[in-house]
């Protein structure tokens, strides 16, 4: 990407005009490049932030939702599930896991990053989207694949697919230097989240912002519990049967405080510092339960924090250097409580996840054709956990990664290696033993633009994902022998502009992919069955196809579009006897319409997921029935004697559809969430 | 007096009908097709092979289906079809299931619920709430339930119960305390056997608790071996019990992680008078007794060595004899991981679940030598079998 903006700067046409808000960016990335340019305003939400962007550059173009569409949504997960490929794992309710799967290679194998700097978990390796907020977020954009951008870690490198969610620098109005923005959301549940934020703007140019939110709900809610069987006479007998999730309360604390370095040097940095505490309830899976037999009564509560800066420089017209760093520290609490014994105490489970992580990279520019990435980063992670005979495990990882792009007139080639090596100690039977495990990840991107309007792009990689310290090392389960699960992906895409001009933009995209996951780690039986382990026995062939079409008119303060998006996956279990993994529906889509008119938009959303099975065994029994939900939004803007004032109201589900996404985990019905905003 | 005679005639007829009637609509779970997998025969007295599959944990997927010898057909799901308008079905987690009097019995475990099922047509008669149910024994006006009474992995110590529930009401009646985490149990001579396993204790229990019956009390506690689980009666006033067994991790030359059993998954002889005896290399993944008196269990002779070695045992209930054959080498090497085991008495057949750890398992038949009779596929995790 960032050649094809170099090579259009120097070599062939003058860049065109850049539409405003045009979702492809295709050309407007060509201005962020890694080393500042002078700022160059475009959209009115992202005056500043066009400079050093982790996803700006990238020769893989990603699906990308940005501001304006972010508006119809309350939380990351919403937007996430909207992309194509995507399947987003949800055990419903405001405190419910929601983690990605991108392409069905499983949760693991993609990399969430916050400003380019990856949020680890060497205990399970999953990201909850739901501890993430909304309101710093500029954009979220996801890597079906290899992200190739400028001065990239190594680490950004290594996972199979990557989602990206970019934070959003503090905007300032002529002649301020203070914004104070107070909001309060509130809606189903029992719901309730105040949030204020501060930004400063300092007289050498820095800018701060100092943001706080706290969210309070109920969880409780409706759900319909119901089994029909059709006998061979033609007759249809079963239940339809109403409950109510309880003990899915939640309470949590966010603080963020991201620091960024004055735009117009030679050097960027920024630090951000992150804080989250909550407690919430779990209410488990929905089983039968007799004769008062109570529901579960299980706790859990999570202290996250981290600091993360990241800094680039331009040291000559050749070279540019960039360093990361990250120190985060996490502490879960899972409570068990004995339901059937009240007078008895519950077991405590405290997990301590402690981590460093520290990134150099360096990119040379040789001639106008070809640019070199050098990258190194280093990471130490520690699990300390009062059970048991715990292993106690500590792993040293190290990322090395060589990547090159060429661009020559209309073709665009990168070709990246990337070695991991991975250094685990742990203790078993009283003494300190060590395990090492390294992979070779190589890579290659290539991209033929023949037009502005027109281009096609592929990518062959190979990725390898470590097994988790729980894999691994939990008491009983753990199995010390796993390889990596090994996931090897093709894809061919192509890009085509339809329309551009006089207010209409029509883009169509469309991928097709084939992905092999080998090595998949999976629990079994070992030779006693009673003692479950894990194995890397699992092997899964995927055939998938994504498409988005996306149209929008803008003429003045009136806009109107849509964007379609489908997915095709067939994700196979290669074990003999056995269909589509458990999960992943063979169709699934979802299609947005927005209308923008005076500061208001409207926006309807519908999300459609085939049918899905439990087990790769694609038997009835194990059906899941396929579900569609319609959601739908409206905000508003408007300014009043210089402040800002913005509402939003979120209705979800609006259909009351009847839906599970995690078998046995009911999603909620008809809610609602309501939000009011002021920026003084 | 033809009038008379025309009566006795007619009633004589009547009653016949009425017979034959009744014989026709015994089974209302006729209609229930199936698939079929298996030549149709005649078995002594039995019409069915009830199968439980225990379902995922937390998954309420607990499923009853059986066997129809008349037709070779297998039905999955029966209770399911048998009750619709019954909200979430059997339930979660099937742990045992066992005849007595014409109706199943299955303990639900993550339902807390025993479950009573008419045996000839899956029509469910009553749920019993016990909490935490394990395994089921019967004398000859009660039932009895192991249960982990509410204790939770990685909390306090906490003592198991036994419950007993009335056969006339269908309510537990009295409970009595035992050892952690109690699993099988038998009733012989009038005594009342559990085994202690301590699964989420540190350190496993290694004890049978001894109770009487007419005063439904704990009189002993014997030491057997740790962790145990699995129990049958013996004919002679004892018990066989089988262990767990304890696992390790061991490091070859090569430095590969091995895991592998320090304390196989042994068998226990527990007499009348309390003596203990090992039954010498049996190994115990399932077990059944068998009204021929042998038990037969199914284990892996190779576990001490992380090997893998499936080998059928059969036991004589009396004097402990060991006659054993590696499923190696014969149709029977085609079970994936004996789950359950049932043999009938009149012809030998031997009857294997084979649990499958992603998806539904398989139900085998083979003829005393390993054979293969026929095949079926089940639910998730078939593991509990009784001949009807």
């Amino acid at each position: 990407m960032l050649l094809s903006a170099i090579l259009s700067l120097l070599l062939l046409s003058p860049v065109p005009e850049v539409q405003k808000d045009q979702p492809a960016p295709v050309v407007r990335q060509a201005q962020h490049l890694p080393e500042c340019n002078p700022e160059r305003s475009e959209g009115s939400d992202t005056l500043k932030a066009a400079r050093v962007s982790s996803t700006a550059g990238s020769l893989i173009v990603p699906q990308r939702i940005e501001s304006h569409e972010l508006r119809s949504v309350t939380s990351i997960s919403e937007a996430v599930r909207r992309f194509a490929g995507v399947q987003l794992r949800d055990y419903g309710g405001i405190g419910g896991l929601k983690t990605v799967n991108v392409r069905s290679l499983g949760s693991e194998h993609t990399g969430v990053f916050i400003d380019g700097i990856q949020i680890d978990n060497a205990q399970n390796m999953q990201v909850d989207l739901g501890r993430f907020g909304l309101e710093d977020i500029r954009s979220v954009s996801l890597f079906s694949g290899q992200k190739v951008s400028p001065l990239q870690s190594a680490k950004e490198y290594s996972s199979a697919s990557a989602l990206y969610l970019e934070s959003a620098e503090p905007v300032f109005k002529d002649g301020s230097r203070n914004n104070t923005i107070v909001s309060l959301g509130a809606g189903s549940f029992g719901t309730w989240s105040p949030r204020l934020s501060l930004e400063h703007l300092f007289k050498d140019g820095k800018s701060l912002r100092i943001g706080c939110e706290a969210v309070a709900t109920a969880g409780k809610y409706r759900f319909h519990v119901s089994d029909y069987r059709l006998y061979p006479d033609g007759t249809v007998a079963g239940y339809d049967t109403t409950m109510i999730r309880r003990n899915g309360d939640l309470r949590s604390a966010r603080f963020d405080a991201r620091l960024y370095s004055s735009p117009d040097s030679r050097s960027s940095w920024n630090l951000h510092a992150h804080f989250y505490d909550s407690e919430r309830g779990l209410p488990g899976p929905v089983y039968k339960r007799e004769g008062g037999y109570p529901l579960s009564e299980d706790r859990q509560s999570d202290l996250d924090a981290f600091l993360q800066g990241r800094l680039s420089l331009r040291l000559s017209d050749v070279w540019s250097f960039a360093a990361r760093s990250k120190l985060s520290f996490s502490h879960l609490e899972y409570v068990d409580v004995p339901e059937l014994r009240p007078e008895l105490p519950a077991a405590h489970f405290n997990y301590l996840n402690h981590s460093a992580y520290l990134s150099a990279a360096a990119m040379a520019r040789l001639g106008n054709h070809l640019r070199l990435n050098f990258a190194q980063d280093l990471q130490y992670d520690y699990l300390d956990a009062d059970l048991m005979d715990f292993a106690y495990p500590g792993r040293l990882s190290s990322w090395s990664c060589a990547s090159a792009m060429y661009g020559l007139r209309t073709v665009e080639l990168s070709a990246t290696m990337l070695f991991l090596d991975v250094h685990d100690t742990f203790l078993s039977g009283g003494e300190r033993s060590s395990a090492r495990r390294n992979v070779l990840m190589p890579s290659f991107v290539a991209r033929w633009k023949p037009s502005e309007r027109f281009s096609v792009d592929g990518f062959v990689k190979r990725s390898y994902r470590m097994p988790t310290f729980n894999d691994l090392y939990y008491t009983t389960v753990g199995s010390k022998t796993l390889d990596p699960e090994d996931a090897f992906q093709t894809d061919l895409g192509a890009r085509w502009t339809a329309l551009s001009g006089s207010g209409h933009t029509l883009q169509f995209n469309a991928d097709i992919y084939r992905n092999i996951l080998k090595n998949k780690i999976i629990a079994v039986p070992t030779s006693n069955q009673f003692r479950w382990s894990m194995y890397n026995i699992g092997k899964v062939s995927v055939l998938g196809a994504d498409l988005v079409a996306d149209y929008a008119f803008r003429e003045g303060r009136l806009a109107l579009g849509g964007t379609a998006r489908y997915t095709y996956q067939s994700a196979r279990d290669m074990t003999e006897g056995r269909g589509q993994i458990p999960y992943i529906p063979l169709h699934s889509g979802s299609a947005n319409l927005f209308g923008e008119a005076g500061g208001w938009r409207m926006d309807v959303t519908i999300f459609m997921t085939g049918e899905r099975y439990t087990t790769s065994a694609n038997l009835p029994a194990y059906r899941i029935a396929p579900w569609q939900t319609i959601d739908a939004a409206l905000s508003k803007s408007l300014s009043s004697r210089g402040h800002d004032y913005s509402f939003k109201l979120c209705l979800r589900n609006i259909l009351d559809e009847q839906y599970e996404i995690v078998d046995n985990y009911p999603m909620p019905g008809f809610n609602f969430l309501l939000k009011v905003e002021a920026t003084l | 007096m033809i009038k008379r005679a025309l009566l006795v005639f007619s009633m004589a007829v009547l009653a016949i009908a009425a017979g034959c009637t009744k014989d026709e609509t015994t089974s209302r779970d006729a209609d229930l097709a199936g698939v079929n997998v298996a030549v149709g025969e005649k078995i002594g007295p039995f019409g069915k092979l009830f199968v439980l599959n225990e379902g995922n944990f937390q998954k309420n997927n607990s499923t009853l289906d059986f066997l129809r010898f008349s037709d070779g057909n297998y039905v999955s799901d029966a209770v399911g079809s048998m009750n619709p308008a019954v909200v979430q079905g059997l339930g979660d987690t099937g742990n045992d299931l066992c005849l007595f009097a014409g109706r199943l019995w299955a303990a639900m475990n993550g339902s807390g619920v025993v479950q009573v099922v008419d045996a000839n047509d899956e029509t469910l008669l009553a749920s019993v709430p016990v909490p935490d149910p394990r395994y089921l024994a019967f004398s000859g006006i009660n039932v009895f339930v192991s249960s982990y009474a509410g204790a939770v992995y990685g909390g306090e110590e906490t003592k198991g119960k036994v419950y007993r529930i009335s056969l006339d009401t269908f309510k537990t009646d009295a409970e009595v305390e035992v050892g952690c985490q109690p699993e099988g149990l038998a009733v012989s001579a009038g005594t009342l056997f559990v085994a202690n396993s301590g699964g989420y204790n540190y350190v496993h229990e290694n004890t049978v608790s001894v109770i009487d019956l007419t005063t439904f009390k704990v009189t002993r506690t014997v030491p057997v071996a740790s962790n145990l689980r699995l129990m049958v009666p013996d004919d002679n006033g004892g018990v066989w019990v089988s262990s767990y067994g304890e696992s390790t991790w061991t490091q070859d030359a090569g430095g590969n992680w091995i895991q592998s059993m320090s304390e196989p998954m042994g068998l226990y002889h527990v007499t009348s008078s309390f003596a203990v005896q090992q039954a010498k290399d049996v190994h115990v993944s399932c077990m059944t007794k068998c009204d021929d008196g042998y038990i037969y269990t199914i284990g892996n002779a190779a576990e001490l060595t992380g090997g893998y070695d499936n080998t059928l045992y059969k036991v004589s209930a009396k004097d402990g004899s060991v006659v054993s054959k590696s499923l190696s080498g014969t149709d029977a090497s085609a079970v994936g991981n004996p789950y359950g085991i049932c043999v009938n008495p009149k012809n030998g057949d031997i009857y294997i679940a084979d649990a499958d750890y992603t998806g539904p398992g398989k139900v085998w038949c083979f003829t005393k030598d390993l054979q293969k009779k026929w095949v079926a596929v089940a639910g998730m995790l078939p593991a509990h079998m009784v001949l009807f």
